[in-house]
């Protein structure tokens, strides 16, 4: 018998749209009406079956798993927590307190993506909005470096470019390319890669009036740059959505403390705002666990018993690739598919336990890959959108699947009991 | 023997975190002392002579042998003495240090010399990312003392740096002297780009070429030969950096900005023409 539940939340990207209808057919949901193409395969290509978790490819029970993840963990000298971003804040608060207990290095996707944006705004604030606030009052909308029509394929039609608005915003482009997004732009400046922060200096001179003797900036004639900067002083709202083409290339966080220190100069003469365009469900989630739960948003190690700050240090990255880490723990994340090889190679080479929904790389290279119920889906659980607005997830099927959170506390149960000298019980 | 020599036992694989590796905290003690010091093994402490056989007693010149590329944080904060490092060396070497004199056969990691405030730090191979540079969230970086690269260094050096003397033979990374406050930074090699982005004060200055040209906020403003250069040129020939005659006497262009800021650095670079 089919049901339709409403108002249904689509965990697959930092939009977390809440308007989908999903369609379910006992235990699959067969239709997600509104969700975009990246949700709907989201939606329709899950299995709630239960499945047993592994042991170095054996079927074992929960618990054997759970004692045999726990060994390896507390017997690592430096073991590293990574992943975080498509599971939910109770989740992530239990991983802290696992980290915590083991003196874990603990790292989510946020280095790898917008790891920077974070830098920056720590270095030089981040004046921000909601997406509802660029939704009802922006009239100049830039994409600098991302490409939403791929990425994020109905932010247009719920927050930045709503149909309804459409002709009374200006949606700016700038990227290396032409993309799906500049095809849609009534103004695209192709830039020269890597030349990002020569351009936001420049911008942020011409906002003040200041005199540039170059003719052309990466790549684009100075005029147009004029013209740009013109546009941002006489707007009535204007936002930046910041892609990982500002945070990737050279200059990273330097790229986006310019952004910022741009859009807050703005704030003299008119309201701007920026925003990352944060990709995985809920790696802005991710962001603010940590950051209230150790002070620091990404990269932490609680080697030492208490929390320190290492971008480029702890970071699991630069850990793996420095071959730094003796044993793993991916939570709802694929390091193996996303990794530089460099330090792919070394996950490859060490105990990793895998706490995943889905089958990846990463779970098939699991010593123990521990099966979990898919948040928004089979459980529920908090996310925080892009703009740091947070949104409840509800289940729309029902599994006998734990959940992220319930693994991670027997996990944590479990790591306390091998620490205080007591044999795991199977 | 006048100094305390520490041996690596093996190939350290694992990070050691080791900032109780300075003449501050080793001079003075028992050999049998200096082993029982503790140093961070991944996520646990451990004594020092697990790592490392000591050789004599405390003393307040250290000779370190062995490949240290995973051993951090060695000589952190220390005030005087010496640490001779025949190997590599990993991050944070001499981080804090306010005085005394590091010395490192070969390359060194990330954040060699960051907010350091006095002492020397010779470095006779390459140096990693973000030497003598602010941690994330700090205001400041280098606040004194000398860094000598003879080797190339890596992006983002000296940035943040509020005062003391960077100089590296080789070429540096992207955005050398970014955000610098004041201080100076000479570059023998290829001046890597973006010099200065962000910089308020300060001097930065290329002795070799370009990897491109300056930031768009920078302006030119004269060719001229400044006095004050030779004073610091000289110094850097006795300390052994490849100075030629030519540096001394020739001309120089200098680029102010970043206008951004306060526009009061200057990027001087030297003409060879």
């Amino acid at each position: 018998m089919t049901r339709t539940v409403e108002h249904v939340v689509c965990p697959t990207c930092g939009c977390l749209c809440d308007d989908l209808v999903v369609e379910v057919d006992g235990t699959r949901v067969t239709q997600a009406r509104r969700a975009c193409p990246n949700g709907r395969t989201f939606f329709k290509s899950y299995d709630p079956t239960p499945r047993l978790p592994r042991v170095h490819g054996r079927e074992v029970e929960w618990n054997e798993a759970i004692a045999e993840a726990a060994r390896m963990l507390t017997q690592a000298r430096s073991p590293l927590i990574y992943g975080l971003s498509s599971t939910a804040t109770e989740a992530q608060r239990c991983a802290v307190e696992l980290a915590d207990r083991l003196g874990a290095i603990l790292d989510t996707t946020s280095s790898l993506c917008h790891g920077p944006a974070v830098l920056a705004m720590q270095s030089v604030g981040l004046p921000g909005c909601t997406l509802g606030e660029i939704r009802s009052n922006a009239d100049l909308v830039i994409f600098w470096g991302c490409n939403p029509a791929v990425s994020h394929p109905r932010h247009f039609a719920r927050y930045s470019l709503p149909p309804a608005n459409r002709r009374s915003r200006v949606a700016v482009v700038v990227d290396v390319r032409p993309t799906a997004t500049s095809d849609i732009a009534d103004l695209f400046l192709q830039v020269e890669p890597g030349s990002d922060l020569e351009i936001l200096t420049a911008l942020r001179a011409l906002v003040h009036a200041r005199p540039l003797s170059a003719r052309a900036i990466g790549g684009v004639p100075l005029a147009n740059w004029e013209d740009l900067a013109g546009r941002m002083k006489s707007c009535r709202m204007g936002v930046v959505f910041a892609g990982v083409g500002l945070t990737m290339s050279q200059g990273r966080d330097l790229n986006l403390g310019e952004l910022f220190s741009l859009v807050a100069e703005l704030n003299d003469c008119t309201r701007f705002a920026a925003m990352p365009m944060r990709g995985h469900g809920n790696v802005a989630g991710a962001d603010q666990v940590l950051t209230w739960q150790s002070g620091y948003p990404f990269a932490v190690n609680y080697g030492r018993g208490f929390p320190r700050y290492g971008p480029g240090e702890f970071s699991a990255v630069d850990v793996l690739a420095h071959g730094e880490a003796d044993a793993a723990l991916i939570i709802a994340s694929d390091p193996l598919a996303h990794l530089p090889s460099s330090s792919a190679v070394h996950l490859r080479e060490i105990p990793v336990v895998a706490i995943d929904p889905r089958e990846s790389l990463t779970t098939r290279i699991a010593q123990v890959v521990l099966p979990t119920a898919c948040y928004g889906l089979d459980a529920a659980g908090t996310y925080y959108r892009m703009d740091g607005v947070p949104i409840r997830l509800r289940p729309v099927i029902s599994s006998a699947r734990p959940t992220d959170e319930q693994a991670l506390q027997q996990l944590l149960d479990s790591v306390v009991r091998v620490s205080a000298g007591a044999v795991p019980t199977c | 023997m006048s100094a305390t020599v520490l041996q690596a036992r093996a190939n350290l694989t694992l990070p050691v975190e080791a900032d109780s590796i300075t003449p501050d905290r080793i001079d003075g003690l028992q050999q049998v002392a200096v082993g029982n010091l503790p140093i961070l093994y991944g996520r646990e402490w451990a004594p020092l002579g697990d790592l490392f056989a000591v050789s004599g007693d405390g003393r307040a010149d250290l000779v370190l042998e062995g490949d240290l590329t995973h051993v951090k944080r060695i000589g952190q904060g220390m005030t005087r003495g010496t640490i001779a490092i025949h190997g590599n060396a990993g991050l944070h070497l001499g981080s804090q240090m306010r005085g005394g004199e590091i010395t490192v056969d070969s390359n060194v990691g990330g954040w060699a010399g960051a907010h350091m405030a006095g002492g020397r730090l010779r470095i006779y191979g390459d140096a990693g990312p973000m030497l003598g540079s602010a941690y994330p969230g700090e205001r400041r970086g280098m606040t004194g003392g000398v860094i000598l690269v003879e080797g190339s260094a890596a992006a983002r050096v000296g940035e943040r740096m509020r005062r003391g003397l960077i100089a590296v033979g080789g070429s540096t990374g992207d955005f050398p002297g970014a955000r610098m406050i004041a201080g100076s930074l000479f570059v023998f090699g290829q001046l890597g780009p973006r010099a200065g982005a962000g910089m308020k004060r300060g001097s930065i200055v290329s002795l070799g070429s370009l990897a491109s040209g300056v930031l768009p906020t920078f302006q030119y403003s004269c060719r001229f030969a400044p006095g004050f250069l030779q004073l610091y040129l000289r110094y850097l020939l006795r300390w052994g950096m490849p100075v030629t005659p030519a540096h001394l006497q020739g001309q120089y262009q200098r680029y102010t900005g970043d206008i951004n800021t306060l526009g009061k650095g200057e990027i001087l670079i030297y003409d060879q023409h």
